[in-house]
């Protein structure tokens, strides 16, 4: 690992204004997936900024939604009465993610920061262009079964890796960002982004910002709702295709829907369009068969993640199906 | 009757190491405290095959805390490595240092050296190297396209090759195991120490410390005695501490150049290409059948992958001459080299390839004939070892069928695919049977017997966690009549006797076998003190004493005894302190003898997802008379995990293009989380082999495996009707 | 790494004038002068390394640690190779098998994922301080009783994260204790005795 300076700021205006001492520097928090990619020498700071100690925990609930702030726990989140109440999406999310002691270290905050999973951006001997703009993209016509199946550019297939995401996606969560004294508000939808041609930016965030909470507005999804994570083992794996699913239903009618998937695109992939079949439907197994035809009616698959078309399809049709029960 | 079975109940058996395994005081290899140590941290090559235009270290060398960068260029020369020739008769493996020609991805081509492992991890980063490539192959599947059609290397037949085709029923079919990767939770290491010019000390990750010796020996010409190597506790191993890897011998280089005792660690990634794997294998099998089930004829091809330096081979047709009553039968089998790392010996090794394929083709025959599996499998029974053409030793595979299939619930089963669903779960059950040579190595071990009644044993055995010690002592305790607490075992250490390395599940059949015999000695000093100096003991004979609970006891009069410490009193004497090599006799030649399991499974495959759950595992093994049932269940559990590991999940992929490992690490190649394990019932026939060794204990390292996973994956055929033939199982392939 | 009994570890005097200069800090804020030069101006890493070694103070198993260390130092490394306390595994260094399992402050994390700098001023209990004495922690009995391991060496890992397993209360079944300790890898296979071992704790 590259050497860096280390500090450990109090509030978030020495916080970035220690961050702006160097050109390669980077906000740490729980560091779980940070000191991965640092010991692969991935990411190189060399100035670390600790932001710890930053006032940033808190979780607040309120009549309209709840905030997280970006450096509560996982654990904590997963754990929270409020969460588990009236956000079960979010709590589901968390603890399909990762294991109880990355969960006990990891941030929201960075988790909904942390960088893929594909294989190419891990092995610095491999080509990828997420992580060496121009070096080509090892995964398009290589080992591409973890890859993505929607919005990805012949620059780069990987896919986003983060459980809780997909469901701050259904929820239509806020990120809100502090940039040099000034807070903004980014949708989630357009928080995270599509390769394109530039894969090595994962998200709209401007350097140097700090995301500082997570809005999620309260929503009618709480009584019908799952998050369903297919992966390779029962645990600590990432998703192979997830679906978070949310349903508004009166008297057996979907008065509205949320769905997002994971482990498909290189953001939290919302399915804008089922949930707008769904709405005003009578929930029932026919129908959910031909929600899912919908939602994989774009799918752009490669040569080994074929799968993950009818993986969504049918992961789809259980996750409704769950949530109704 | 076996030994134990005159004796009193066995003893409990807790691991004689457990308290140091729970508290964390037991030292692995990498934490020793050795002072001045630098640390030493391995550079792979990122290309499969050409060699090493340039290597510039200058940059590593000049990062703070660098103490050296060890190359070709700059290596101390071993004469033995720089030879071709004698580094090949030496069994040496990859030349390291001694060649700039790459053979495969992640070869080890630079050791850096510093004073602290943070400096030395990053200094690694910083050697850059130019190369000259050469055009490498990796592709496992197209080279077998190529060549399963070509002649094989090994072709063994026995009765009529084509009898198999003449049958009224038939099956023919492929089956293909990626690679797999041994993965033991502690990493390889080394620590060598220079303790003079000719005299070495190696804490080395390994587990068989007398071959380890040997090697490093020969390889750096020095006195077999003059090297010592120390494992006493080794955090798994499973066939990857069988033999020397480069980090090692580039260990024991870096301390020699820079004059310090030197610890190299392998990153969790360097542990796929640095200490082997099982290698990748393709499997064709045919075989023919009369109506009633009596299969008349087999073919079983196989070809596995090799490195393009050694030729590593393993008998992964060897179950099929074995464990059916094949008359005629055709085995054949290949390697073919690829621009990988040599492969080694993965627990059942061989066995455990093939057994996925064979079991696989019984359960498909049974189902095309519309015959219980288990019913085909008696119908084809051995009654003796065809090939050697000798009786059984002892063969309680009947017994397994029975007690397994009793446990299991088996009757229950419906032949039909896809006839019982639990909610969104298809279930399904399955069958698989293995069995593992059982063998006895010739073993050397010491017992010293003191005269507070201590009993220290020593043999240079090694505990990679099947828990060697545990079961000596239980023999000790069972042959001397010492109390456990009162005996202490002794193991890793290449001072001590003459041992085999652990594998081939070896260890307590050989090494027990040397410790009771060595027991048996002190029990006949110990009867020969009291002839001499007990009167009540003068006029007896040796047959009618018997040693329990520290005395020994007339047996028709067990008020009359005298202590063992008394009798040293008597004697005058210290300890007694006997060494007894221990090996098998005439009777090998005369017996074929075997281990046998069957494995039965219930899994529940996903009607939605594809995912599979092993839901109930049930195993009945014939290892003859289990010595420690603790640690003996234990391993059969992990044997079980291993095959759902198998069956469900391992798999390391290679992009061929480059010839590199993809997703070489736990997030990517996967093995099973406690989450995927059901509880594994485990049943022992439990009863002795009457010729194997005094306790009449086969080995079961190995043959929980075998077996193991096509007995899952029969049952998701059973729950799904689908047939996989590629392993591993993942979701994708039944979705 | 430097350890030392001082109770104050003062940045020396060339740091505290950076200090003043620079923005407002927070006590625990560090910055050496003179490596935030060298890497603006990627000069001389030899130089920059005197200067590298932060404070850290940090109570482990009870017993308070003043060090400096190489910010790069994990919590794993400085236990493992430079504290000595080896019962801590490494089995990845990635946080990919849970081997590393440390307590902070009470709950369960991977000491390989977090540097040890950050983690001034907390308590960390490792597998050396769980048993009292020579008396051990009902769960290390238990893992021997129901032989939850076989070579041990995620044993230590598996037993940190037992025990917090138990203390969260995630063993209201055998299928919630599976899923909580699936952050933990055997490679022996050892997982029905973990489990065994749990649940009679848990009682």
């Amino acid at each position: 690992m590259k050497p860096f300076t280390f500090s450990r700021p109090a509030d978030i205006k020495s916080a970035q204004q220690l961050y702006k001492k160097n050109e390669a520097s980077q906000f740490i928090a729980g560091g779980t997936n940070l000191l991965d990619l640092m010991k692969k020498e991935i990411t190189m700071p060399a100035n670390l900024v600790d932001i710890n100690s930053l006032s940033l925990k808190e979780i607040t609930t309120g009549d309209a939604g709840i905030f997280i702030g970006s450096l509560a726990l996982n654990s904590v989140v997963a754990a929270h009465p409020d969460i588990i109440k009236n956000y079960p999406l979010v709590a589901k999310a968390l603890l399909a993610g990762a294991s109880a002691q990355i969960r006990n270290m990891a941030t929201i905050g960075g988790n909904i920061l942390q960088r893929t999973r594909c294989p190419y951006f891990y092995d610095v001997a491999l080509p990828c262009n997420k992580r060496k703009p121009g070096a080509g993209c090892g995964a398009l016509e290589g080992f591409n079964r973890t890859s993505a199946i929607f919005g990805a550019s012949e620059n780069c297939v990987a896919v986003h890796p983060s459980d809780l995401c997909i469901a701050l996606a259904a929820l239509d969560a806020k990120v809100f960002v502090q940039t040099d004294g000034k807070e903004s508000i980014i949708p989630f939808k357009d928080f995270h982004r599509l390769p394109g041609n530039t894969p090595d930016k994962d998200n709209n965030l401007i350097k140097g910002s700090l995301v500082t909470k997570i809005y999620i507005p309260k929503n009618n999804f709480n009584i019908h709702s799952h998050y369903l994570k297919i992966r390779d083992r029962s645990s600590y794996a990432f998703a192979l295709v997830s679906v978070a699913a949310g349903l508004h239903i009166e008297r057996g009618v979907i008065r509205s829907a949320v769905i997002a998937a994971g482990g498909v695109a290189h953001k939290p992939w919302r399915l804008y369009e089922t949930e707008k079949f769904l709405t005003g439907k009578t929930a029932s197994a026919e129908i959910f068969k031909k929600a899912a035809v919908i939602a994989i009616k774009d799918a752009r698959p490669l040569e080994y993640n074929k799968f993950k078309t009818t993986m969504l399809e049918k992961g789809l049709q259980l996750a409704l199906k769950n949530a109704m029960a | 009757m076996g030994l134990f079975d005159n004796l009193y109940s066995p003893p409990p058996d807790d691991r004689v190491d457990g308290k140091q395994k729970v508290t964390g005081s037991a030292k692995y290899t990498a934490e020793f405290q050795i002072e001045n140590l630098a640390y030493g941290v391995m550079v792979g090559s990122t290309i499969a095959k050409g060699s090493i235009a340039l290597i510039n270290v200058k940059e590593a060398k000049n990062a703070p805390g660098v103490l050296e960068v060890i190359t070709h260029e700059n290596t101390v020369i071993v004469e033995n490595l720089k030879d071709e020739k004698k580094a090949k008769n030496l069994r040496l493996g990859l030349r390291i240092f001694h060649t700039n020609e790459i053979f495969s991805n992640g070869q080890p081509i630079a050791l850096v050296l510093a004073d602290h492992l943070e400096q030395a991890q990053y200094a690694a980063s910083l050697v850059k190297v130019t190369y000259t490539k050469a055009a490498h192959n990796t592709d496992f599947d197209t080279t077998v396209n190529k060549e399963k059609t070509k002649k094989f290397t090994e072709d063994n037949i026995r009765g009529d090759v084509n009898a198999w085709k003449d049958a009224p029923v038939k099956i023919e079919a492929e089956y293909t195991i990626p690679v797999e990767v041994h993965s033991p939770m502690e990493m390889h290491a080394t620590i060598a120490i220079w303790e003079s010019n000719d005299k070495l000390t190696v804490y080395d990750k390994n587990h068989s410390v007398k071959d380890i010796q040997q090697t490093i020996a020969s390889a750096f010409d020095l006195e077999k005695g003059n090297v010592s190597v120390r494992a006493e506790f080794v955090g798994g191993g499973f066939g990857s501490g069988l033999r020397v890897w480069p980090h090692t011998i580039a260990a024991i280089i870096a301390a020699k150049k820079i004059n310090r005792p030197v610890k190299v660690t392998l990153t969790r990634p360097q542990m796929f290409t640095m200490v082997g794997y099982r290698p990748q294998s393709w499997q064709k099998i045919s075989i023919g059948a009369a109506v009633d089930g009596k299969i008349t004829g087999v073919v079983h091809e196989a070809i596995s992958n090799t490195s393009v330096y050694e030729n590593f081979t393993e008998g992964i047709t060897g179950m099929s001459r074995i464990l059916y009553d094949f008359k005629n039968l055709d085995t054949k089998y290949k390697t073919i080299a690829l621009n990988k790392g040599t492969p080694i010996w993965m627990r059942a090794p061989g066995e455990a390839t093939g057994a996925f394929a064979l079991e696989s083709a019984m359960d498909e025959l049974a189902y095309k004939l519309k015959i219980d599996p288990l019913q085909l499998r008696l119908k084809n029974y051995a009654e003796k070892a065809i090939d050697a053409n000798l009786p059984w030793s002892s063969n309680f595979l009947k017994e397994c069928y029975e007690s397994a299939s009793k446990k299991f619930g088996w009757e229950k089963r419906k032949q039909e695919p896809m006839s019982t669903r639990n909610g969104d779960w298809w279930v399904g059950y399955g069958m698989g049977v293995g069995t593992w040579s059982a063998w006895r190595e010739g073993a050397t071990a010491r017992g010293k017997l003191d005269n507070k009644g201590n009993l220290l044993l020593q043999s240079a055995t090694s505990d990679m966690g099947p828990g060697t010690a545990t079961a000596m002592v239980a023999i000790a305790n069972t042959v001397l009549g010492i109390p456990r607490e009162k005996i202490k075992f002794e193991l890793g250490n290449s001072a001590f006797p003459d041992a085999p390395g652990q594998g081939g599940s070896v260890t307590t059949a050989s090494v027990g076998a040397a410790v009771n015999d060595v027991c048996e000695e002190i029990k006949k000093k110990l009867f020969d003190f009291a002839v001499e100096t007990a009167i009540d003991f003068k006029m007896a004979k040796y047959e009618d004493v018997i040693f329990k609970d520290e005395n020994i006891l007339v047996k028709n009069n067990p008020a009359i005894l005298i202590s063992y410490t008394q009798l040293m009193l008597n004697k005058n004497v210290f300890e007694i302190d006997l060494t007894k090599s221990s090996a098998s006799g005439e009777e090998s030649k005369k017996y074929s003898f075997n281990s046998f399991a069957v494995h039965f499974a219930e899994v529940h495959v996903h009607a939605y997802t594809g995912v599979v759950r092993v839901k109930r595992f049930v195993s009945s093994v014939d290892a003859g008379k289990i010595v420690s049932e603790k640690t003996a269940t234990s391993q059969i559990k992990g044997a079980v995990v291993w095959g759902i590991g198998m069956a469900l999940m391992e798999d390391q992929h290679v992009d061929n293009r480059y010839g590199r490992l993809i997703a070489n690490d736990f997030a990517g190649y996967h093995i099973p989380v406690n989450g995927d394990v059901p509880e594994i019932e485990v049943l022992f026939i439990n009863k002795p082999d009457p010729y194997i060794n005094p306790m009449g204990s086969k080995g079961l390292g190995e043959v929980g495996l075998i077996g193991s996973a096509a007995a899952i994956v029969n049952a998701i055929f059973n729950a799904t009707g689908k047939r996989i033939r590629q392993l591993p199982v993942t979701p994708d392939k039944l979705i | 790494m430097i350890k030392s009994e001082e109770q104050e570890i003062l940045p020396g005097s060339s740091r505290r004038d950076f200090l003043k200069k620079s923005i407002a800090l927070s006590a625990i804020a560090v910055i050496p002068a003179a490596i935030e030069t060298s890497a603006k101006t990627r000069s001389d890493e030899k130089f920059a390394y005197q200067f590298e070694q932060l404070p850290l103070r940090l109570e482990i198993n009870g017993k308070m640690h003043n060090l400096k260390v190489d910010p790069r130092l994990t919590l794993l490394d400085l236990l493992r190779e430079e504290l000595h306390l080896t019962g801590t595994k490494k089995g990845c260094d990635h946080g990919q098998c849970g081997a590393c399992t440390v307590h902070v402050n009470g709950n369960r994390i991977n000491s390989c994922l977090t540097f040890a700098v950050m983690q001034s001023g907390n308590k960390i209990t490792t597998i050396e301080g769980l048993a009292n004495g020579e008396e051990l922690h009902p769960m290390q009995k238990a893992f021997i009783k129901h032989d939850g391991f076989q070579c041990g060496y995620c044993t230590p890992g598996q037993i940190m994260s037992a025990v917090a397993c138990v203390n969260e209360g995630h063993t209201q079944n055998d299928e919630q204790i599976q899923e909580f300790m699936s952050g933990n890898l055997c490679r022996c296979g050892a997982y029905n005795g973990i489990v065994n071992a749990i649940k009679e704790v848990a009682k």
